[in-house]
């Protein structure tokens, strides 16, 4: 557990499926500004074209259009929206990973959870990724592949220098204990 | 016409089970000069047709004219119109023809295999022959015709793009076949004749009758389909009274009949034999396809039964192999081991991509993983809650962890069993959605290569899964360590295998041992320090 050290290790979800003897480590809580950002500003586009209605109706150029649809469609997508925000916090504090000795453990999820152990020796390669808004936060996503379609181990939020660091002992653990397929 | 590439002479092709050496970096060899026509003929007898049509049309209007003048006219510029385009036509295929055989080169070095091809594109295609995950030999019609044979070459790239060789004369693909197979293994080469290989010896395991793949064709679901679609067509005509009804119908019978006709031309002479270069398949009609999958390649095998076969006692047997991906040309009849088998068959197949069963009675064990249910020979099934949601299949989805594998069984209707050996684990993963936290219950993945099989189990009781996840990934990680080496016929291995003596095909599990030494489990790594020059290969790649 070489990064042991950080500050974010307790006040992990705990859920009945994980591996009981391990402690996750969390990503980033920036995560939780970048998902707001990336939700709001797609739920912020659709609540305008639903709102289109309302508005031509307000405005009185489509009088005959009925009020109760027009209040309800933009209604219900704030209410998905506001939804989304509550869970968004709930739903980032659920990814964690950790690195055993032969494998990296990667848990997400509260509603449908989800763990996944990836071995050090099956991983053929690994995407460090980082788009503008995670730039931004100083941000990067990591993908592990192994030779399997169904390997789909995705890490969002890690702090960039925590993204370099988990890559290079990834590769360094890989090269070390690589396997044929 | 092959000699002489480069000003280097090629090797004498004519010596028969001389073997193959390998070859130098100037030495490259092309591939027949038949094949660009072979591969493209579709293209050519299309623009026959078409022309053809046109012409011939133009002529016989020409003949029912009735007038000598306009006869002699219009009969005079189609002929020369029909010399022009087939002149045309033969220079432009030709050239392309031509160009197409003269760019494309390859070569067969003791490390790699290189293919050269393209005219405008060019491509420059190397492979490391010790990363080979299967051969296979393939005979279109057209090719059988000529006496040609493509070779293809799979490396694990989820099988997007095989080292294709199209074409070669048939001796010739099966040489290179042997050769390329024989460097893979590591076999010791002769000392008096360096370089040189012969053809491992192939022993025959089962053949499957044609009265049998034609019932296995009868007795499928596409029956079943038809059925419904004939009864279907029984309800329109008498509901409507018009039996032109039926002609909507043809379309759809014209492709029954084709799936019939696809399903028993393709597995017809379907033949298993066992070599020490690994397990060959033969079968096809009219394309014929020899496939060799070298040992310890096969990632995942999945065996299926369908209600119709139920009573019939038959069942499939589907592979993943990390070249055949999730290929579904040829209907994904590659990742078939075998098409139609009763239970003595298929534990015989399975005794041969699977040597070392880790259990003393592989035969009940997999017996009760195909027919279930219950904890019968150590299976643990799902948890009584898991009723709610698998009223019928509770007791049939279970998982077995022998030494070697892990056995999954799922399905009450579509009976299944997945076999995964522990070294060919990718990865693992749980899931749980809400209605399973409600019941305790939770879905157990195992990730294997693309293919035809997903291993899965379904709904165990969280406890279960729990341990199932901890013990998994440990017992993967073990047999990682111990895994059995990439070149499987090395010379500081055990001595190359002798064939078994022939006509014994014994439809047990043993069956394969004698003749896969490596396949047995090797001691820890510790005591096996010849297993790092592999390891570091890997490292260099």
């Amino acid at each position: 557990m070489t990064a042991a050290g950080r500050k974010n290790l307790p006040k992990q979800l705990s859920s009945a499926i994980d591996p009981g003897d391990v402690v996750f480590l969390r990503v980033s809580d920036k995560l939780i500004t970048a998902r707001f950002i990336s939700s709001g500003v797609g739920a912020l586009i659709f609540l305008a074209l639903t709102a289109v209605p309302l508005v031509l109706k307000l405005t009185g150029v489509w009088a005959g259009y009925p009020a109760w649809l027009a209040w309800a469609a933009p209604a219900v997508v704030v209410i998905v929206m506001i939804w989304e925000m509550i869970l968004i916090p709930r739903q980032v504090r659920a990814i964690g990973y950790a690195e055993r000795d032969d494998d990296l453990l990667i848990r997400s999820g509260i509603l449908f959870h989800r763990v996944m152990v990836v071995p050090y020796g099956r991983m053929q390669y690994v995407d460090v990724t980082m788009g503008p808004l995670e730039r931004m936060l100083g941000l990067s996503t990591i993908h592990l592949h192994t030779a399997s379609p169904g390997t789909n181990a995705l890490l969002n939020g890690l702090p960039a220098p925590e993204a370099a660091r988990l890559r290079e002992q990834l590769s360094a653990r890989g090269e070390a204990k690589l396997a044929g397929l | 016409m092959d000699e002489a590439v480069n000003g280097k002479s090629v090797q004498d092709q004519s010596g028969n089970g001389v073997g193959l050496r390998p070859d130098d970096e100037l030495t490259w060899h092309r591939v027949h000069p038949v094949s660009p026509l072979v591969r493209g003929w579709v293209a050519v007898a299309a623009v026959i047709f078409i022309f053809g049509r046109n012409s011939l049309e133009n002529v016989f209007s020409g003949h029912w004219d009735g007038n000598p003048g306009s006869l002699a006219q219009t009969a005079g510029a189609p002929v020369l119109v029909i010399a022009a385009v087939v002149a045309a036509a033969v220079v432009v295929f030709g050239s392309a023809f031509f160009l197409s055989w003269r760019f494309t080169r390859y070569q067969v070095t003791d490390e790699h295999v290189h293919i050269n091809s393209g005219v405008v594109f060019r491509q420059q295609r190397r492979a490391r022959i010790d990363r080979v995950q299967a051969i296979d030999v393939v005979q279109p019609l057209l090719a059988r015709v000529f006496g040609l044979a493509e070779l293809k070459f799979e490396v694990a790239d989820g099988g997007k793009s095989a080292m294709k060789l199209s074409f070669l004369k048939l001796p010739e693909a099966q040489r290179l076949r042997a050769a390329i197979l024989a460097r893979a293994s590591g076999v010791a080469g002769d000392p008096e004749s360096p370089g040189e290989v012969h053809e491992a010896p192939e022993t025959h395991v089962l053949a499957l009758k044609p009265g049998r793949i034609i019932a296995a064709a009868i007795f499928s679901s596409t029956t079943i389909f038809a059925l419904c679609v004939v009864a279907a067509a029984v309800v329109a005509v008498v509901w409507s009274g018009e039996p032109a009804i039926l002609v909507a119908g043809v379309p759809i019978f014209i492709g029954i009949g084709a799936s019939y006709w696809k399903s028993i031309t393709g597995d017809f002479n379907f033949r298993v034999a066992l070599s020490p270069d690994g397990v060959r398949l033969h079968y096809g009609m009219l394309e014929t396809r020899a496939q060799t999958i070298p040992p310890g390649r096969v990632q995942a095998v999945g065996i299926s039964q369908g209600p119709v076969w139920r009573p019939l006692g038959w069942y499939r047997v589907h592979i993943n192999v990390a070249g055949y991906g999730a290929d579904s040309s040829n209907g994904g009849s590659r990742s078939v081991l075998l098409p139609v088998g009763t239970l003595d068959e298929v534990m015989a197949v399975l005794g041969l991509v699977f040597p070392d069963p880790g259990v003393d009675n592989p035969f009940a064990v997999f017996a009760a993983g195909l027919q279930g249910p219950g904890s019968a020979e150590g299976f643990v099934h799902s948890p009584r809650s898991a009723r709610w949601i698998d009223p019928l299949a509770w007791r049939h989805n279970a998982f077995r962890a022998t030494e070697t594998a892990l056995l999954c069984r799922h399905g009450v209707i579509f009976r299944n069993l997945q076999v995964v050996p522990h070294e060919h684990t990718q990865s693992l993963g749980l899931r749980q959605g809400p209605l399973m936290a409600a019941l305790g219950l939770v879905d157990f993945e195992l990730h294997s290569t693309a293919g035809p099989v997903r291993p899965l189990v379904h709904h165990l009781s969280v406890e279960n899964g729990q341990r199932l996840f901890a013990e998994q990934a440990a017992r993967a990680a073990t047999a990682r360590r111990i895994h059995r080496r990439e070149k499987w016929l090395a010379p500081d291995d055990d001595p190359a295998p002798v064939a078994e003596p022939a006509g014994s095909p014994d439809p047990m599990l043993e069956h394969a041992e004698p003749a896969h030494p490596v396949a047995e489990r090797a001691e820890p790594p510790q005591e096996h320090p010849h297993d790092l020059p592999p390891q570091e290969q890997n490292r260099g790649d």
